[in-house]
């Protein structure tokens, strides 16, 4: 187990400097001038200057990427240029609300999906098991905008159950916090809760063509009951594959929640810093989101092969 | 697992002897009746995606009116026989624009995936062609693309390249470049090993000409499941993107940037954002069931 977690670390080295080579070159990918893209013309020249200076865009690019590589060893992700603050802090204000959207969401997405991908399986080629499908189809082909704007219709604007938009922090106010975070949370749910649910059902499908489970059945065990103690762990490791793969989209998916929900997530500082052209804060922003990106997978892997000891060993 | 069952042993016992009857018999008959459904909703999106390259074809024909045309005496008018979608807040008819949206959607799917698959598969070619340190250093580029969340890439390249239709299909060919240089990299490494390649080499054959003339064609099947799979998403990327404001600007019609209009007005106005929301919504459902039949039928593991 420590080799494969060693293992996986070491082939992450050279992605993760290839990486930062990616994120550094982002700035000078700009047509033209980046301090003339960023800064209005009627800003003062010398303002220019001194910012053309302080992001050491006068210098050779491999000297700009090694003294870049050098702050960014000691934790220095360089400054914001809207509010001149630390892109480390910037981000760790943004933190917290995107972690409980995370989580949120990822709990909303499985207390849907196991019972849909159950009954599903179980009742195969039902009208269950169809609307199971429709259902799943839906999510995948929805993009999260369009849901969002569906549920603020629905839930916000008519029946006015939900607030549409802002955010209340859940450890000061609990009962508001969620209520601020279930619409968001919600949209970003459905759409992995359908993914979760189609490898389910087909996971589950395949575990109940088993030897085991007709012995189990044949022992007289009730239905439910070789479902729980003998398909569900052999029909967990796609998802968790599956869910791995999503981890991506997710982010994606978190964008686009919290910008139009006015959460003030990670996600929503990257289009604000995006449409501000604040490109300090975006390479910063987006070197994290990918480092955490990275992490999560190699986190996937690990949980892979502790689900699955057969991984172990390759 | 097995420990938990008492007289797990049976199980082991039972299962040679059992096996070739029940399991695909029941096996079986599922892949079949997945078949036909799959026949019918093959046809039907079809049909959608026909539709929408002939509506994006006939766009200047199609739509009943100027889709740039404001008429401020006439707006968010509800839909009815004047404009079957209604109008939006600037009085513009919101279906001769869903028209226009759909040549955007449709271009932007379009190219952005044939330039990864392009880049992608040339890449490929080359890291499993070459083999040694080139591959080592195509390939660890690839995975560095991988290292992103899809979204945030192209949010970041269509930033740096300029808001604009241009710059999101750069960024977005960029993202899904790895995919297909994963692809075809494996497929050429597989039929590298065939003997018909090491035929042509026997032949005096030169190392490109046998990749040309060998291992692309023989390559290529996978390549197109993918692109056909992948015109779906990047039709989704796109309206994504424009939905948070990159991508073709307004007046401009993009579905994307529609619905992030009507988002001010869903209380007054929802149509505003269901019109295009439904044609995004058919497209990609019927690009999917399209791409889920060429897969079908060029993949021989989904094959019977």
């Amino acid at each position: 187990m420590g080799r494969l977690v060693l293992r996986r670390l070491g082939a992450t080295v050279p992605v993760l400097l290839l990486v930062t080579a990616g994120v550094f070159l982002l700035l000078h990918l700009t047509p033209g001038d980046p301090i003339d893209v960023m800064m209005a013309e009627s800003v003062d020249a010398t303002v220019k200057e001194n910012l053309r200076r302080e992001l050491g865009l006068d210098r050779p690019l491999y000297l700009q990427y090694a003294a870049w590589m050098g702050r960014l060893l000691q934790g220095d992700l360089g400054r914001s240029i809207r509010n001149g603050e630390p892109v480390i802090e910037n981000v760790s204000r943004r933190l917290r609300p995107s972690l409980e959207l995370a989580v949120y969401a990822m709990t909303i997405s499985l207390v849907v999906a196991f019972p849909v991908g159950i009954v599903s399986a179980i009742r195969r080629n039902t009208a269950i098991d169809r609307a199971g499908a429709t259902f799943a189809l839906v999510g995948i082909c929805v993009p999260n905008f369009l849901l969002a704007l569906l549920l603020i219709f629905m839930f916000g604007v008519t029946l006015r159950w939900l607030p549409i938009s802002g955010y209340t922090d859940p450890l000061e106010e609990p009962w508001n916090g969620l209520r601020s975070l279930a619409l968001p949370a919600i949209t970003l749910g459905l759409a992995l809760a359908a993914v979760v649910t189609r490898t389910l059902r087909s996971s589950l499908l395949e575990a109940l063509a088993e030897d085991y489970v007709r012995t189990a059945r044949a022992k007289g065990l009730s239905e439910w009951r070789v479902i729980w103690s003998h398909v569900l762990k052999n029909a967990l490791i796609p998802v968790v594959t599956v869910l791995g793969l999503q981890l991506g989209t997710l982010i994606g998916g978190a964008v686009i929640t919290e910008y139009v929900f006015a959460l003030p997530g990670v996600g929503r500082l990257v289009v604000d810093a995006v449409f501000a052209r604040d490109y300090p804060l975006v390479q910063g922003v987006v070197l994290l989101i990918a480092i955490g990106f990275i992490l999560s997978n190699l986190v996937v892997d690990v949980l892979y092969g502790w689900i699955d000891p057969r991984i172990r060993s390759r | 697992m097995a420990g938990s069952i008492p007289g797990s042993d049976l199980a082991e016992g039972a299962a040679g002897l059992a096996r070739p009857a029940a399991a695909p018999a029941r096996a079986q008959r599922w892949k079949g009746l997945r078949r036909a459904a799959r026949a019918r909703l093959a046809p039907l999106g079809a049909a959608v995606v026909m539709l929408a390259v002939l509506i994006a074809l006939a766009a200047p024909l199609v739509a009943p009116y100027d889709p740039l045309a404001q008429n401020l005496g006439n707006t968010l008018a509800s839909p009815g026989r004047q404009h079957l979608l209604g109008t939006d807040n600037v009085g513009r008819d919101v279906l001769s624009r869903v028209i226009w949206g759909t040549r955007v959607s449709l271009l932007a799917g379009l190219v952005s995936v044939a330039l990864a698959m392009l880049a992608g598969s040339l890449l490929g070619l080359v890291a499993g062609h070459c083999g040694g340190r080139v591959d080592g250093l195509v390939m660890r580029v690839m995975d560095a693309v991988l290292s992103f969340p899809p979204l945030v890439l192209a949010l970041a390249l269509g930033a740096v390249l300029g808001a604009g239709l241009t710059g999101v299909l750069l960024a977005l060919g960029v993202v899904y470049t790895p995919t297909f240089a994963r692809l075809m990299r494996g497929q050429v490494l597989s039929i590298a090993a065939r003997d018909y390649v090491d035929a042509a080499r026997a032949l005096g054959a030169s190392g490109w000409r046998v990749a040309a003339r060998h291992v692309v064609p023989n390559a290529i099947n996978p390549i197109i499941v993918q692109a056909s799979l992948s015109v779906a998403f990047a039709i989704l990327a796109e309206a994504s993107l424009s939905f948070l404001g990159l991508g073709i600007q307004p007046p401009q019609a993009s579905w994307g940037s529609m619905i992030n209009a009507g988002r001010g007005y869903l209380q007054q106005a929802p149509w505003i954002v269901f019109g295009p929301g439904a044609a995004l919504f058919a497209t990609v459902v019927g690009l999917n069931f399209v791409g889920d039949a060429v897969r079908d039928a060029l993949d021989p593991r989904t094959r019977d």
